[in-house]
């Protein structure tokens, strides 16, 4: 029924969020004229002397890039992650890859400060490098304990990612309790994430962790579709499903781990776009991964407008994201459209 | 057609200590209905796994038309035999017609996008198996037997020469049984080999060219007609378990019943 119009669905989807990335760049605390701004590049004028064009292009264009890309790389990796795991509650964060971030952030905070460095690794700071470097073990740790011969274990890769998190949560607690108030409120911000970058390089190390990886998955939506049916099936109608599992889990950790580190852990992205998707298109991966991406890219924009008109300052992007996504979710819930999962 | 899917000596075990295959010689043909019986966890699903090249044998081989079944690749192998396992439930809501365009997957191209001719394959699918009337339908809303067929539909749609099907009607009543059954012979009528397991010998002695009879005890009791397996002796052999053995009153068929305890049977 509805899935017949599942073009149409996509035009719409797009032109929506295509709208949502422009509202983003025109939208802020210093209204600009996109009219000024061309005239200012057009005249080639230094930026020191165009106020309104240095805004857009440094503020405003990398931020709503880094919103696009953060958040489309959420979505797919929520929407791969539901298909590897056959589970509809299942996020980029379901395997602990954000819990092992934040604690390797909160310890870069600590150690940092208690040995008095400020460490910076080609233009990554320390709380970047350490959340990558954890969110990656807690990734290989959880890989090895899940491989078999031929297949991955869903479940051991359930259990052991929920568990690890909860470590990395207490590691975390420890850490708090260890580090001085002072730090805690540095801390805590970093938690409710921000895609507040300025300047470009954010923007291109986003890029580079969430692009390729995404495309990657991209290719695989047929295979998704059809591991839907279980693994045997999968495996009966050719697909190499170890190599399937092992692409998906590993290349969605790893975009969820760049992503983590780079703007913090980000929640309800990863979860709710890819069902309101599937509300809309129905579940053939080939639709649904590409305008998953593209939705969840806008969405993170979106949230990222409210973030910064609704209080005066910044509000911090992860409480909006649960503020709109969380009902959005119960409605989506109530509606019994709650993506398309056989319950 | 003329396929010929066969194991040689064929041995597996999941543990060492305790092998489920050992030496084990049996062949599906394109044009027959091969059905496995035999006790709960007698290996008839391993059998099948192996055969499909899931399972990879300790010692022995799969041969497809002669040629070792792992040297071909998973593509090429599910374009020639399609596998059903016994539960099948699909993690997402999708309409019967989706469900058997998915099985398309290994005739597609890179971009896994159906063509117009996939569909018309599908289509025909449907109504091999009697499921086109349901094609808009959800498959989450379907009864057992729809769905089976609608699953047997996906499969056909692989356009394999072999099927090899794990209890395909376990949990189906007789009527709708027999249906899929008499489904199986028509194909095998058609020129595919299929292989079943199955827990019904009534059925199996009934719809089957030949049977390979399986005991707990990772041996193969008996290969040939079901007038040759389903026998009073072999059958209490592989069943451990005394068995009588009458006759179908309209096919001639044999129909299998467990000897009442009663009646003096000597359970082990």
């Amino acid at each position: 029924m509805r899935r017949r119009h599942g073009g149409l669905m996509a035009a719409g989807l797009t032109a929506v969020s295509l709208a949502a990335v422009l509202a983003s760049i025109g939208v802020g605390s210093e209204s600009i004229s996109f009219a000024a701004a061309w005239r200012d590049w057009c005249a080639g004028r230094p930026l020191a002397d165009a106020p309104e064009l240095a805004i857009l292009l440094q503020h405003r264009l990398p931020r709503t890039l880094a919103a696009l890309f953060a958040g489309g790389g959420l979505a797919l990796a929520g929407c791969v992650f539901q298909a590897l795991l056959r589970n509809p509650l299942a996020t980029p964060y379901t395997l602990g890859v954000a819990s092992a971030g934040a604690f390797g952030a909160y310890t870069a905070t600590v150690v940092m400060r208690s040995a008095g460095l400020a460490l910076a690794l080609w233009g990554f700071s320390a709380v970047q490098v350490f959340a990558f470097v954890f969110a990656l073990l807690d990734v290989s740790l959880i890989y090895l304990m899940a491989v078999r011969r031929h297949h991955v274990s869903s479940s051991v890769l359930l259990l052991a990612g929920i568990t690890l998190g909860m470590l990395s949560n207490a590691g975390m607690m420890l850490v708090r309790f260890l580090s001085e108030p002072g730090m805690l409120a540095m801390m805590e911000r970093w938690l409710m994430g921000g895609v507040d970058v300025i300047g470009y390089e954010p923007v291109v190390r986003l890029a580079a962790g969430v692009l390729p990886c995404s495309a990657v998955l991209l290719l695989q939506a047929a295979k998704f579709d059809q591991l839907g049916f279980g693994a045997e099936v999968a495996q009966g109608r050719g697909v190499n499903v170890r190599r399937l599992q092992t692409t998906t889990f590993l290349l969605g950790s790893f975009l969820t781990a760049v992503i983590v580190s780079e703007v913090g852990p980000i929640g309800f992205v990863g979860l709710i776009v890819p069902h309101a998707v599937r509300s809309l298109t129905g579940s053939r991966h080939r639709l649904l991964l590409p305008l998953s991406f593209v939705a969840g890219g806008a969405f993170l924009c979106l949230c990222d407008i409210f973030a910064r008109i609704m209080l005066p300052g910044e509000t911090p992007i992860g409480i909006i994201t649960a503020f709109i996504g969380g009902p959005f979710f119960l409605y989506l819930l109530l509606r019994r459209r709650f993506g398309d999962w056989e319950t | 057609m003329g396929r010929r899917l066969e194991s040689q000596s064929v041995s597996f075990a999941y543990v060492p200590e305790s092998p489920v295959l050992a030496d084990a010689d049996v062949g599906v043909n394109g044009g027959e209905v091969m059905g496995v019986i035999g006790p709960n966890g007698s290996g008839k699903s391993t059998l099948l796994r192996v055969l499909c090249g899931f399972l990879r044998p300790a010692r022995g081989d799969v041969l497809l038309d002669g040629q070792p079944l792992c040297a071909i690749s998973n593509r090429e192998r599910a374009r020639i035999l399609a596998f059903l396992p016994q539960t099948v439930t699909p993690a997402f809501a999708l309409t019967a017609f989706e469900v058997v365009l998915l099985g398309r997957y290994p005739r597609l191209g890179p971009l896994g996008a159906a063509s117009a001719r996939d569909r018309e394959v599908a289509l025909r699918c449907m109504r091999e198996t009697g499921t086109d009337g349901l094609r808009h339908r959800d498959f989450g809303t379907l009864s057992g037997g729809e769905r089976q067929r609608v699953l047997l539909a996906s499969i056909l749609a692989q356009e394999p020469d072999l099927l090899l099907l794990d209890e395909p009607t376990a949990a189906l009543d007789i009527n709708h049984q027999a249906g899929i059954f008499a489904l199986l012979r028509g194909l095998a009528r058609n020129g595919y080999g299929v292989a079943v397991v199955t827990h019904d010998l009534n059925v199996a002695g009934q719809f089957c060219d030949r049977l390979v009879l399986m005991s707990a005890r990772a041996r193969i009791v008996a290969q040939g007609t079901p007038r040759q397996v389903l026998t009073r002796d072999l059958l209490t052999e592989a069943y451990e378990s005394p068995i009588v053995v009458t006759e179908h009153p309209i096919t001639g068929t044999p129909l299998v019943w467990p000897e009442p305890a009663s009646a003096g049977g000597a359970r082990p």
